[in-house]
């Protein structure tokens, strides 16, 4: 059975660029290997954190919607206990994707 | 034996006592307005509550960061289990 899910990743803030492209492509190889589908990534950009998390105050934060089996989740969360750059991670299960709604726009970051 | 007259009937509707109007008044509640107010996600237009939504969500902590109950925000309370699932979920990701 497919389901929606989404999938956000706070990455340290102390990575090059390269290394954080080749970080989401990990993470978005896992779910095509898996036979799951991407609907939409999103990239909300350096973002202050609301709290210190191993000493860092910034975070890069990556957001993929994608369909999929549950096995996937579990895959997911498996290597991203062991990711050391990885700061948090969170996955929801939602009913439908709504592709519209973008609340992490340039305005928002200033506000923070 | 004595039995005490039932208020509302038994398996009947129940309704809500009126209380005097002091204590129906809400905090965040502007002077002049009526004393019930509606849930502001149940209305047309309402925000959606989204662990992303960062901006609405924050209306409805404390300023220490703590969730405020819906008798002060009038939150009815189905709302009110998805708005405190979606703070918890903000707050693991540290946008809150």
């Amino acid at each position: 059975m497919m389901n929606c899910y989404e999938h956000t990743l706070v990455i340290k803030s102390d990575l090059s660029e390269s290394d954080i492209n080749k970080l989401f492509d990990k993470y978005s190889d896992i779910i095509k290997q898996n036979s799951g589908k991407i609907v939409k990534t999103e990239e909300w950009g350096l973002r202050p954190l609301s709290y210190q998390i191993q000493k860092s105050r910034k975070a890069f934060y990556y957001h993929i919607k994608f369909e999929g089996e549950g096995k996937i989740v579990n895959e997911l969360e498996s290597i991203g206990n062991i990711d050391k750059s990885l700061l948090r991670f969170l996955t929801v299960k939602v009913l439908k994707h709504d592709l519209e709604a973008n609340y992490f726009e340039k305005k928002e970051i200033n506000n923070v | 034996m004595f039995k005490p007259k039932r208020k509302n009937k038994k398996g009947g509707k129940y309704s809500k006592s009126k209380s005097s109007s002091q204590s129906n008044m809400n905090l965040l509640q502007k002077p002049g307005m009526k004393f019930f107010k509606q849930c502001p996600f149940s209305e047309k237009n309402a925000p959606i509550i989204d662990y992303k939504n960062v901006r609405v969500i924050r209306k409805y902590l404390s300023e220490s960061g703590r969730i405020l109950p819906s008798r002060i925000t009038s939150v009815s309370q189905k709302k009110q289990r998805e708005l405190s699932k979606a703070i918890k979920r903000a707050r693991i990701l540290a946008l809150l």
